[in-house]
C-alpha cells in the first residue's frame, strides 16, 4: 500500500495551505487567475528572480509538502508535466527569432521539461533519484506509478507531483484548432509526499494507479481495475472525472450523484488529475463517509488514467 | 549624471530580472559578483555578455577582458567606451 503523507497545491483556487478548501471552492470563472503565495517565504531571492511561474509553483509546493510531513529529504523526486516550462520556452524562442547574435542563456537552460525536478532538488540539496515524466494528459499518473515502484523497491518517502503553466499562446492555438473548451485554461502545481508506511498525519492511501492508451471501452476498463482491486462501482463514494465520459461512468455503474467533473474546479491543463488527487484527499479529510474515491482522467479520451484511493482506517 | 552608467543599471535590472532593485540602489563602484554587492553568479555573467552585444553591439571574446569589465558599473562603462573609441 502507498500512503499520502502530505499534499500541496497552488492553483486558480484557494488551495495552498488551506485544508478544507474542497468545501469552499466553486467552479472557476473564465477570468480566474492563479492564486500565488508569497514565494519569498519558500525560495531565496537570488533564485526566485530567475524562476518562471511553473518553477515557483513547483518549488513552493514541494517545500510546503516536506514541511507538512516533517521530512527533510525525500528519497526521490518524481515530477509529471504535460507541456513543461512554456514561459521559458516561449521566451527563448522569441529571443531566437528577434535577437541577432548571442541568446540569453537563462530561458534556454530553464526551458526543458526536467527543470522543475532539477530546481526542487537544488533548492533542498537533494541527491536522490530525480525523474520527470511527460506523457501528455497522463504525465501525472506516470509520475505516480514511478513513485509507487520506488516505494515497492524499498524507498520510504517520495516527493511526487505535477505542474503545468498557461501562457497566452495556448488560447491562440486553441482558436486556430477550433477548440473552445468550456473550462478555462489554467496553471497549477500539486505535490504529494508518498510514503511506504502509515504515519500519524497520513491523509489517504493509494490503492492503484493505471494508465491506458487507445482505450476501446472506458466502462470495461474501469470495471476491470475495480475488480483487480477487489471492489466494485457500488463501493465508490466519489468519482472525479475529466473528459466527456459521464455516459461511460453510468454504464460502469457509477452513481451520477457521486460523480463530479473536476475540470470545472481545476480548469484545464494536462496534469489536472493531480489537482483532483489533492481535492479527493481534502474531501476525505473533511467528510469521513467518503472512503473510496476513483479519479478517471480522460482529458484526452483515448488516454485513460485511473487512480483509486482509499481512506485511512480510523 | 553619466547617462551610460544609468542605462547600464536599467539594462542589468531588466536582463537579470533583479526584482525590487532600482538603478538608485546600484552604486557605480559596487562589486557586481560579490555577495556584499549584487551577488551575481556565472549564469548572470553569460547574461551580461548577451547584454553588451544586445544593447551596445560589443562582443566579449576574451574571457580575461570580461572578468575585468564586469567588476562594477564603473568598469563596464569604461570597457564600453574603450571598445567603442
Amino acid at each position: 500500500m502507498f500512503y499520502i503523507s502530505a499534499a500541496s497545491t497552488i492553483s486558480h483556487q484557494p488551495t495552498f495551505q488551506n485544508a478544507g478548501f474542497s468545501g469552499m471552492i466553486v467552479p472557476l470563472a473564465a477570468e480566474s487567475i492563479l492564486i500565488s503565495p508569497d514565494y519569498k517565504r519558500f525560495i531565496e531571492a537570488g533564485l526566485l528572480r530567475r524562476m518562471s511561474k511553473i518553477l515557483r509553483m513547483s518549488v513552493a509546493c514541494s517545500k510546503d509538502c516536506l514541511e507538512q510531513a516533517g521530512v527533510e529529504q525525500p528519497d526521490a523526486i518524481v515530477v509529471g508535466t504535460g507541456l513543461g516550462c512554456l514561459q521559458d520556452t516561449e521566451k527563448f524562442l522569441n529571443h531566437s527569432i528577434t535577437i541577432e547574435g548571442l541568446l540569453p542563456p537563462t530561458s534556454f537552460i530553464q526551458s526543458t521539461h526536467n527543470t522543475m525536478a532539477g530546481q526542487i532538488s537544488l533548492s533542498i540539496g537533494n541527491h536522490g533519484y530525480n525523474m520527470t515524466h511527460t506523457q501528455n494528459s497522463l504525465s501525472f499518473e506516470h509520475a505516480l506509478q514511478d513513485a509507487m515502484l520506488l516505494l515497492t523497491e524499498g524507498e520510504n518517502d517520495i516527493l511526487a507531483g505535477a505542474a503545468d503553466e498557461y501562457i497566452e499562446i495556448l488560447t491562440e492555438i486553441s482558436c486556430h484548432l477550433n477548440v473552445y473548451p468550456r473550462s478555462p485554461l489554467t496553471s497549477a502545481a500539486s505535490f504529494f509526499l508518498l510514503s511506504s508506511k502509515e504515519k500519524s498525519g497520513t491523509l489517504a492511501q493509494i490503492k492503484d494507479v493505471a494508465t491506458f492508451g487507445l482505450v476501446n471501452s472506458i466502462p470495461d476498463t474501469i470495471l476491470a481495475l475495480l475488480a483487480e482491486n477487489e471492489t466494485n462501482a457500488d463501493a465508490l463514494d466519489l468519482v472525479l472525472f475529466a473528459g466527456n465520459i459521464s455516459n461511460d461512468l453510468t454504464i460502469a455503474g457509477v452513481d451520477p450523484d457521486k460523480s463530479l467533473d473536476y475540470k470545472n474546479l481545476s480548469g484545464i491543463y494536462p496534469t489536472a488529475s493531480a489537482f483532483a488527487l489533492h481535492y479527493a484527499v481534502d474531501r476525505m479529510q473533511q467528510d469521513k463517509s467518503i472512503r473510496n474515491v476513483l479519479i478517471c482522467n480522460a482529458l484526452i479520451k483515448s488516454n485513460l488514467g485511473l487512480t483509486l484511493l482509499q481512506a485511512i482506517e480510523a | 549624471m553619466d547617462t551610460l552608467k544609468e542605462d547600464l543599471k536599467k539594462q542589468i535590472i531588466e536582463q537579470l530580472n533583479l526584482e525590487e532593485i532600482t538603478p538608485a540602489d546600484i552604486a557605480d563602484d559596487v562589486l557586481l559578483f560579490n555577495d556584499s554587492g549584487l551577488g551575481l553568479d556565472s549564469i548572470d555573467a553569460l547574461e551580461l555578455i548577451v547584454l553588451l552585444e544586445k544593447y551596445h553591439g560589443i562582443q566579449v571574446t576574451n574571457p580575461d577582458e570580461g572578468k575585468e569589465a564586469f567588476k562594477s558599473i564603473d568598469t563596464m562603462a569604461e570597457y564600453i567606451r574603450k571598445r567603442k573609441s
